[in-house]
């Protein structure tokens, strides 16, 4: 086990460096610098705002001290666009609030997907499947950008029982649409697999066997045929992870959550690329760490698996 | 609804009965993906939003750039649909024709969908057909390649490349086709190590067949099932990608547009009370990603009865 941990490790960290070398190079030869205005600039000036930020260095070096003060102090040295603000304080005041709804509607898509799959599953072809299966269909092809509108319109402007946007880390009714938005396709997607491979898992042999020798149904289920059937689930959480995180940036404009999206995305359009970069290798990296812990946890599950 | 079904289970029965004689593995396909009943659905759906991308623009009043003057700066009160003033779907917020701009967004949408799939589909059906062929030390570099890239969160690379290389449509493409290819090349490599050692890729080595050509001409024909049904799957996910990107407006430029920009001008004029703004753009969107999703999978349980 733990050689393989150190072998994923092994290919998670040159990836991740990959990440930050393709993105800093995109962003040096990317047409127009931080400090192309619309008022031209004088050259000493710009000179000068270069050397500043180590921008006339050669590519080499950026790329170095860039990682460097990165890894050693965990810098992601400062804005180019707000100059009395670093990366680090950007990005400190909006993860929390990104992080806080993002795990609730992970949860929420996992915990209900999962459920209404193993529902539709155990009573198949029976008005419960139908329901289930009815919402899975409907709700894929609700992504976060459709969601959140519809949400806002029917829970805002026709009902008005919810705040339309902002964030408030002590009052949860701002929380519910943030969090329905984001999770409603992922949940969809999470029922579908989980109800196939249930279906599969039950139809097998040792679910049978199960059954033949006089176990209770229910003890049949959660001992037998949760945690087979939940292999595919896992393997899809990664993505959804992944989608989940790029989603965030759609939560953050349409509600106003003032999340860690909607630094990236102010950035994007200020050309901001020192933030824009941190922001990337941040998620970059988050993603990478949790499909390792998905890898893990999937090689802990099966037994089948040889690492 | 309760009808229909039996209707059809019946007169699938009665096929299945009729057909004694040997049939290819097409012509059962062809049966199971017309007894599905997603896939069925799923058909009409998409001849109607093709005929519509096709052939909308002949029943429009107004043109997608006109600006309509009659209803300009009062488009809550007077820029409902209408069937008088030519504007069956409204207009939006700068008196321009609904109908006509959501015939657009949907010629561009389905564009971008297929082009990025076909982008998808060559470019993965080549490398991993490559590497699968190849085999040894080159296969465990290129798909290990692979692993290295799919981790990366390519949303990100891809609005990063919009913004620093401008937004361009060949920009989108580029970036969308990018990211889809990975999927697919993993798949296309495994069946291509299962088809490798068959006899008659075999028989083409023998009679002295280059490499290059034994993939293009003896392996990716093999492939196309898979491919075909793979990349029907990818259109939806393409459209989705580059609606999210044209979300938040990095997208498709005006005076182009696409239906995830339609969507998010009508999303931000919600307030307004133009809510036909925000619904019929929708609406396409959603019976398109509906008829993609549901013939893909019907293609993939026609192709493979067993997975299901």
């Amino acid at each position: 086990m733990f050689a393989y941990v150190m072998r994923r490790l092994a290919v998670a960290i040159p990836t991740l460096l990959l990440l930050i070398i393709i993105s800093y190079i995109l962003m040096h030869f990317a047409p127009g610098g931080p400090f192309s205005k619309d008022r031209e600039v004088p050259a000493a000036v710009l000179a000068n705002l270069n050397a500043k930020y180590g921008l006339d260095d050669p590519l080499w070096k950026q790329i170095w001290d860039y990682l460097y003060g990165i890894v050693v102090h965990f810098d992601f040295g400062p804005s180019f666009v707000y100059p009395d603000l670093t990366v680090n304080q950007l990005i400190a005041k909006g993860f929390p609030v990104t992080l806080t709804y993002g795990i609730l509607s992970f949860l929420l898509a996992v915990l209900v997907g999962v459920m209404l799959g193993v529902t539709a599953a155990i009573w198949h072809n029976s008005w419960l499947d139908y329901l289930a299966v009815g919402i899975s269909i409907g709700a894929q092809v609700l992504p976060n950008f459709v969601m959140a509108p519809i949400l806002l319109l029917i829970f805002t402007l026709w009902y008005r029982l919810l705040p339309g946007g902002g964030w408030s880390f002590s009052d949860p009714t701002f929380w519910i649409m943030p969090i329905i938005a984001l999770a409603t396709s992922y949940m969809a997607s999470i029922t579908r697999i989980t109800r196939s491979s249930m279906l599969e898992v039950l139809g097998s042999n040792h679910i049978r066997t199960a059954r033949a020798k006089g176990m209770p149904e229910r003890r049949v289920i959660l001992r037998h045929a949760l945690k087979p059937a939940m292999l595919p689930v896992i393997s899809y959480l990664g993505p959804v992870f992944v989608s989940m995180i790029t989603g965030s940036v759609v939560i953050d404009m349409f509600f106003s959550t003032g999340g860690i999206g909607k630094s990236f995305v102010d950035s994007a359009l200020n050309r901001d690329y020192a933030v824009m970069m941190g922001v990337t290798i941040l998620l970059g990296t988050l993603t990478i760490l949790f499909n390792l812990l998905v890898d893990i946890l999937y090689v802990w599950i099966d037994p089948k698996i040889r690492y | 609804m309760m009808i229909e079904q039996a209707k059809m289970q019946s007169l699938a029965d009665r096929m299945v009965q009729d057909d004694v004689k040997g049939r290819s593995p097409w012509a059962d396909a062809r049966k199971r993906f017309f007894r599905n009943k997603a896939a069925i659905v799923g058909l009409p759906l998409l001849v109607l939003v093709v005929l519509f991308a096709l052939f909308g623009e002949f029943f429009a009043v107004w043109s997608n750039e006109e600006l309509d003057f009659a209803v300009m700066g009062q488009v809550a009160q007077m820029g409902a649909p209408s069937i008088e003033n030519g504007h069956y779907f409204g207009t939006d917020d700068l008196g321009r024709d609904l109908f006509s701009r959501t015939v657009q967004g949907t010629q561009i949408s389905m564009m971008v969908g297929v082009v990025g799939a076909a982008i998808a589909m060559i470019v993965g059906t080549l490398y991993g057909a490559a590497a699968g062929f190849i085999g040894g030390r080159v296969d465990q570099i290129m798909m290990r390649l692979v692993d290295i890239l799919m981790s990366i969160p390519y949303m990100f690379v891809l609005i990063l490349m919009l913004v620093m290389f401008g937004r361009s449509i060949g920009m989108l493409f580029l970036g969308i086709g990018m990211i889809s290819w990975l999927e697919m090349s993993r798949i296309v490599r495994g069946q291509t190590l299962s088809l490798k050692n068959r006899e008659f890729i075999e028989a083409a080595r023998a009679t002295g067949v280059p490499g290059w050509k034994i993939i293009t001409r003896h392996i990716v024909p093999n492939l196309l099932g898979v491919v075909a049904v793979y990349a029907t799957l990818l259109v939806p996910l393409m459209i989705l990608t580059e609606s999210f990107i044209s979300f938040l407006g990095l997208g498709i430029q005006e005076p182009l547009t696409s239906l995830g920009a339609l969507i998010s001008e009508g999303a931000d004029t919600i307030t307004y009370g133009t809510i036909w703004q925000l619904a019929f753009p929708l609406f396409f969107f959603v019976i398109t990603l509906f008829a993609f999703f549901f013939i893909g999978d019907g293609l993939r349980d026609a192709l493979d009865p067993k997975d299901r």
